[in-house]
C-alpha cells in the first residue's frame, strides 16, 4: 500500500517544495515571535494537511479531479457567494470562512478549481475550429471568480487569475489576434474596474506610480520594505536580526511581506536560494510536461506554473518595488493554510501526470 | 511544431522575470545595500501625519456653531526621555507616575515613536514644561486643534459631536481615511458629514540622521482641509426659544416654508457639547450620559409620542378623501360614544357634550365623538394607509437621521402582540392615541403638508454654502396625493381653532396676524399627558410651520399653546418686524 503511494513520486519536486515550506516556517518564526500567536507552529501543522492533499491528489491522479472539475469549481463559486455572508473581516476585506479553528481562503481553492475546468474544457475542443466559441466560454469561466474575488476585496488573488487564462490560452493554441483582442479588451475595462476597487487599493496602485500620493500610507510601507530588502545586502544581518521587519515598519511580514524578511536577514544570497527554488520548481513543472501527451495534463501544468510564476514574480516585486502592493501570497513560504494546501495539492496533480508517464 | 514554440515562449518568459528579480535583487541588495542599511540603523525615516482641520459648521446667518481650537498637547518620545524624571514630569502635568509609565510602554517596540502624555493643558502648564525643558529631554509641547461648540448648548442635538475611534470603528472604516487616533462624528450633522467634515490628512517622510535631526524630506502631501457645512437653522432665532421652554422637556420646531429649510430644532434639556471634546470635563460627560432627564436625546426629531387630537387631521383627511364624509356631514356629541349599547363609553373631552356638530366645528373644538364615528366610518386599514402616505411610520428624508415612529394596523398587531385588531381600537386611533406613535417632526411635515397643499413636506436641514434659501435637495419630491380641497377645508378648520373663542388653540391668538392650529393632549399613562401644538403662520400665505411639543405638558390647549404664542412672537420680531 505504503509502496504504491510512493511509488514514481518525482523527489525532486517534493525536496524543492520541501526546501521553501522549511525556509518559510524559519522566516514566518522570525517575523513573528515577538508578537506572539505561534504562526510558525500555525504553518507547520498546516504544512502535515498539505502534504495529505499531495499525497491524495497524487495517488487519486487528476484524470479523477479533471473529471469532476465542473462540479468542483461550482463548488468553490457557492463558496466565494458565501464569504460576504458568512465570511470573516479583516481590515476591512472579506477573505476567509471559518471552520472552527481552521480558516479558509474560498479564493484559493477557485484558483486550482478554475484551472482545472480550464484545462478539461479546452482539451475536448480544438483550437483548429472552435476558437470564438471557447474564448467566450473560458472567458466566461474566469470572469464569474475574478468578479467575486474583487468584491471581497482581494485585488492581487483576483489578478493571478489573468496570467493562468493568458498562458492556457496561448499554449492551447489560440490566435495572437484574438489574445490581442484580449488584452485590449482588458485595458478598455482597467477604467470601469478602477472604480470598483476600494480606495485604499487605488492608493497602492497609485503609489507604485507617484510615491507621494500616500506618503503615510501606503508609499511608507512601499519604501520600508524595501529598505528592509536592501539592507539585508550581501549575507544578510542575520535570523531573528532585522530590525526592519522585527519592528514592525513593514506590515504583514509573516504573510505578504514574508520576502522582506527573507531579504534582511538572509541578504541576497538567501534571495538567490529563494529564487533558485522555484527556478527548478518551474523546471520541473516544464519537465512533467514534456513527459506526458495528454493535452489536459499539459494544459493543467502550464495553469500551475503561470501562477506559481506570476506570484513569485508579483510577490518578492512589490517588497522592492517592481510591482505595486496588491497582497498575494508568495507561494510555499508565506504564512497562510488555505495558500499552502492549494499549492501543494495543484503539485500532486503535477506528480500524478507524472506518475503516468510509464503509460505510454 | 507550433505549439512547443508557444511552449518555449512561455518558459522563456518565466525564466527570463526569474531573471529579471535577481538582477533587481541584486541592485538592491548588493549595488545599494549600504545606503539602505544606513537607512535602516535607528530606522532613520520619520512619518509625521498632518492632520486635516476639520470643516466649520454655521447657521444660516454665518454663525459659527463648530470649529477648532488650537490646544496644548503634551508628548514625550520614551527613547529620549530619562526615567529618573518621572516623578518631576508627575508633579508638572498633575499625572501619577504610574499613568506616564503606562503611557511610555504603550509603544515598546518603537520607542522613537512619539506619545501623547496628555491632551488641551493649560497655557501656565505648556510654558512650565517649556521651563523645565533641559531636564526633561524628549518631552516636548505640540500645539494641535481641538473641536470646539462656541454656542455651547445650542443647536447641539442636531451639530452633534465628534469622539476618538474606537478599535472596532477603525476595522470597519477605510484605513486610508481613518487612522487608530482619529476622531469621528458620533452623532448628528458631524457624524452624517463626516467625510466631508473631515478632509483628508496629510503626511511627510523624513529621512533623519542618527541624532533624530531631519536631513531631507522623502514625500510630502498637504492636508486637504475639511468642507466647512451650513445649516438652515437660525441659531438667533433658536436662543431666544429656548428661554420660553424654560426647565420643561420638550421641542419646538419651525421650518421655513418657502424653502423647507429648519429654523428650530430646539430640544430641552440639552447638552454642551464641548463637554464631549474637552479632556477636563469627562465627569461632566459621564454624568450627561447618565442623567434621568435624558438630555442627549433629541425629542424633536427622535422622540416618539401618541400624538393625540393633532392627528384627527389626519383622519378628517383619510374620510375627505375617500369621500366618506364631507365638510357639511354632522354627528350628534352628547358628550360619549359607544359602538354598540353595551360596549364601553368613550369619553368626549367636553362632558356636556358638542351637540350636533360638522367637521369646520369638530377641528375648531377637537370634539371626540366626531372623530370616534369619522374613525369607525373609516376603519384602521384605510387610516394606516393614509398615515403612512403622510410620512407617519418612516424616516424623514433629514440629513440626519431620525425616528421612524409606528403606524399600527391589524396585520401589525397580529404579528407584534398575536391579538386580534379591536374595533375599540379603531375608535382611539381615530383621535391619535391605541399603539401610534409619531416624532415632533413627523407633526411638522403634517403640518407643512396642509399649509402648503402639499407642496412642501420635506424638512432640511443643511443648505449649500450659507445660502439660506438653497436648502440641499429637492423638496417637493413626494406631496401626498391628496386634493387641493381637502387641504383647505383642513386649514379653515386650524383657523377657526385659534380663531374662535371656541376653539381649542385660542391661547395662542396673536394680534398682528393669523396662525392657524391644531392642539393635542396625549395620554400617555403612567404619567401626564403629553401637550401638543401644531400650526402655520401666517394663514393667508404661510410663510412658517410651527410644532411645540412638551412632555407631560398636561394639555396642548394650555401649555403648548401659550409656549407657541411666544414662539410666534418671537418669530414676528425677528423675521417681519425687524425686516420691515
Amino acid at each position: 500500500m505504503l509502496h504504491r503511494l510512493l511509488k514514481g513520486i518525482h523527489w525532486r519536486i517534493v525536496s524543492v517544495a520541501a526546501g521553501l515550506v522549511l525556509i518559510g516556517v524559519v522566516a514566518i518564526y522570525s517575523a513573528s515571535f515577538r508578537m506572539g500567536g505561534g504562526f510558525a507552529a500555525k504553518q507547520a501543522t498546516w504544512t502535515l494537511i498539505a502534504v495529505c492533499a499531495f499525497f491524495s491528489a497524487a495517488w487519486v491522479g487528476y484524470r479523477f479531479f479533471l473529471n469532476v472539475s465542473y462540479l468542483f469549481y461550482g463548488l468553490t463559486i457557492v463558496l466565494l457567494v458565501f464569504v460576504p455572508l458568512f465570511g470573516e473581516t479583516y481590515l476591512g476585506a472579506n477573505r476567509w470562512i471559518s471552520f472552527g479553528p481552521f480558516q479558509l481562503q474560498p479564493s484559493e481553492l477557485c484558483k486550482i478549481a478554475t484551472i482545472l475546468i480550464l484545462a478539461q474544457y479546452l482539451a475536448n475542443r480544438t483550437a483548429l475550429s472552435e476558437q470564438k466559441r471557447s474564448f467566450f466560454v473560458t472567458l466566461a469561466l474566469v470572469a464569474v471568480p475574478v468578479g467575486l474575488i474583487l468584491k471581497q476585496p482581494d485585488l492581487g488573488s483576483a489578478l493571478v487569475f489573468l496570467p493562468v487564462l493568458f498562458a492556457i490560452l496561448f499554449f492551447w493554441g489560440f490566435r495572437i489576434r484574438y489574445l490581442v483582442f484580449l488584452a485590449m479588451l482588458g485595458i478598455s475595462m482597467a477604467p470601469f474596474l478602477w472604480h470598483t476597487l476600494k480606495p485604499y487599493q487605488q492608493k497602492r496602485l497609485l503609489v507604485f506610480f507617484n510615491p507621494s500620493v500616500d506618503p503615510i500610507g501606503a508609499s511608507y510601507t512601499a519604501i520600508q520594505s524595501k529598505i528592509a530588502v536592501g539592507s539585508g545586502g550581501l549575507i544578510g544581518k542575520g535570523w531573528l536580526r532585522g530590525t526592519q521587519t522585527q519592528l514592525d515598519f513593514v506590515p504583514e511580514h509573516h504573510t505578504d511581506f514574508i520576502f522582506s524578511v527573507i531579504g534582511e536577514e538572509f541578504g541576497f544570497a538567501g534571495s538567490i536560494v529563494i529564487i533558485a527554488l522555484f527556478g527548478f520548481l518551474l523546471l520541473y513543472v516544464f519537465e512533467i510536461m514534456e513527459h506526458t501527451t495528454d493535452l489536459k495534463a499539459r494544459l493543467l501544468a502550464i495553469g500551475i506554473a503561470a501562477f506559481l510564476f506570476f506570484q513569485v514574480f508579483v510577490n518578492i516585486g512589490m517588497t522592492i518595488g517592481l510591482a505595486p502592493i496588491t497582497g498575494l501570497t508568495l507561494p510555499l513560504v508565506s504564512y497562510g493554510g488555505s495558500s499552502l494546501v492549494t499549492t501543494f495539492f495543484a503539485l500532486g496533480l503535477l506528480v500524478s501526470v507524472y506518475k503516468e508517464r510509464s503509460i505510454f | 511544431m507550433k505549439l512547443s514554440s508557444r511552449l518555449k515562449i512561455l518558459r522563456y518568459s518565466m525564466f527570463g522575470g526569474l531573471g529579471l528579480l535577481v538582477l533587481a535583487l541584486f541592485h538592491t541588495q548588493v549595488i545599494k545595500g549600504a545606503t539602505y542599511r544606513r537607512m535602516s540603523e535607528n530606522n532613520r525615516i520619520r512619518l509625521i501625519r498632518l492632520e486635516a482641520p476639520r470643516g466649520n459648521i454655521y447657521d444660516r446667518s454665518g454663525m459659527l456653531l463648530a470649529t477648532n481650537r488650537p490646544a496644548y498637547h503634551v508628548y514625550v518620545i520614551p527613547e529620549d526621555f530619562n526615567p529618573s524624571e518621572i516623578p518631576l514630569l508627575s508633579e508638572v502635568l498633575k499625572l501619577s507616575e504610574n499613568d506616564i509609565r503606562s503611557h511610555m510602554s504603550e509603544v515598546r517596540h518603537a520607542s522613537f515613536t512619539p506619545v501623547l502624555l496628555k491632551r488641551d493643558v493649560s497655557k501656565e502648564m505648556a510654558m512650565r514644561i517649556e521651563e523645565r525643558r533641559p531636564k526633561l529631554g524628549g518631552v516636548f509641547i505640540q500645539v494641535r486643534p481641538i473641536r470646539t461648540y462656541p454656542e455651547g448648548e445650542l443647536g447641539a442635538h442636531v451639530l452633534g459631536y465628534i469622539g476618538k475611534i474606537s478599535r472596532l470603528e477603525y476595522e470597519a472604516r477605510d484605513q486610508s481615511v481613518y487612522h487608530l487616533n482619529s476622531w469621528i462624528g458620533r452623532t448628528g450633522v458631524e457624524s452624517a458629514y463626516d467625510r466631508e467634515l473631515r478632509g483628508e490628512d496629510g503626511g511627510r517622510q523624513l529621512e533623519v540622521d542618527a541624532r533624530g535631526v531631519p536631513i531631507r524630506m522623502l514625500q510630502e502631501r498637504k492636508p486637504r482641509p475639511g468642507s466647512d457645512v451650513y445649516l438652515s437653522l437660525d441659531m438667533k432665532l433658536q436662543s431666544k426659544l429656548r428661554p420660553i421652554l424654560g426647565s420643561r422637556r420638550g421641542a419646538i420646531l419651525l421650518m421655513d416654508l418657502k424653502t423647507g429649510g429648519l429654523l428650530s430644532t430646539l430640544s430641552t434639556p440639552g447638552y454642551d457639547p464641548n463637554s464631549f471634546v474637552t479632556p477636563s470635563r469627562n465627569e461632566e460627560r459621564l454624568e450627561l450620559i447618565g442623567s434621568r432627564q435624558r438630555p442627549l436625546f433629541d425629542r424633536g426629531l427622535n422622540g416618539l409620542y401618541p400624538p393625540g387630537s393633532v392627528f384627527k387631521l389626519v383622519t378628517a383627511m383619510t374620510a375627505l378623501e375617500t369621500g366618506l364624509i364631507t365638510r357639511h356631514t354632522t354627528f350628534n356629541c352628547p358628550g360619549y360614544f359607544q359602538l354598540s349599547s353595551r360596549s364601553r363609553k368613550f369619553q368626549c373631552w367636553f362632558d356636556g357634550g358638542h351637540g350636533r356638530v360638522d367637521l369646520l366645528t369638530a377641528i375648531e373644538r377637537s370634539c371626540n365623538v366626531y372623530f370616534y364615528q369619522v374613525g369607525r366610518l373609516v376603519g384602521p386599514k384605510l387610516l394606516a394607509s393614509y398615515a403612512r402616505k403622510l410620512g407617519f411610520g418612516s424616516r424623514a428624508a433629514l440629513e440626519i437621521p431620525t425616528a421612524e415612529g409606528l403606524v399600527p394596523d391589524a396585520d401589525w398587531k397580529e404579528r407584534q402582540h398575536h391579538e386580534l385588531w379591536f374595533p375599540g381600537e379603531t375608535i382611539s386611533f381615530a383621535i391619535g392615541q391605541s399603539y401610534l406613535l409619531v416624532s415632533p417632526l413627523q407633526i411638522l411635515r403634517l403640518i407643512a403638508a396642509i399649509a402648503t397643499d402639499g407642496s412642501v413636506v420635506e424638512p432640511r436641514l443643511l443648505t449649500s454654502n450659507g445660502h439660506p434659501e438653497t436648502v440641499t435637495g429637492n423638496v417637493r419630491s413626494s406631496a401626498p396625493p391628496i386634493g387641493p380641497e381637502t387641504f383647505r377645508v383642513l386649514r379653515q378648520g386650524m383657523l377657526r381653532a385659534v380663531a374662535s373663542d371656541q376653539g381649542t388653540a385660542q391661547l395662542a391668538r396673536v394680534d398682528f396676524g393669523k396662525l392657524a392650529a391644531k392642539t393635542g393632549t396625549a395620554q400617555a399613562p403612567p404619567g401626564d399627558p403629553h401637550a401638543w401644538f401644531g400650526g402655520f403662520y401666517p394663514y393667508e400665505d404661510p410663510r412658517i410651520a410651527l410644532v411645540v411639543f412638551v412632555e407631560r405638558g398636561r394639555s396642548g390647549g394650555i401649555t403648548a399653546a401659550k409656549i407657541a404664542k411666544q414662539v410666534i412672537q418671537v418669530y414676528n420680531e425677528l423675521y417681519v418686524t425687524s425686516a420691515a
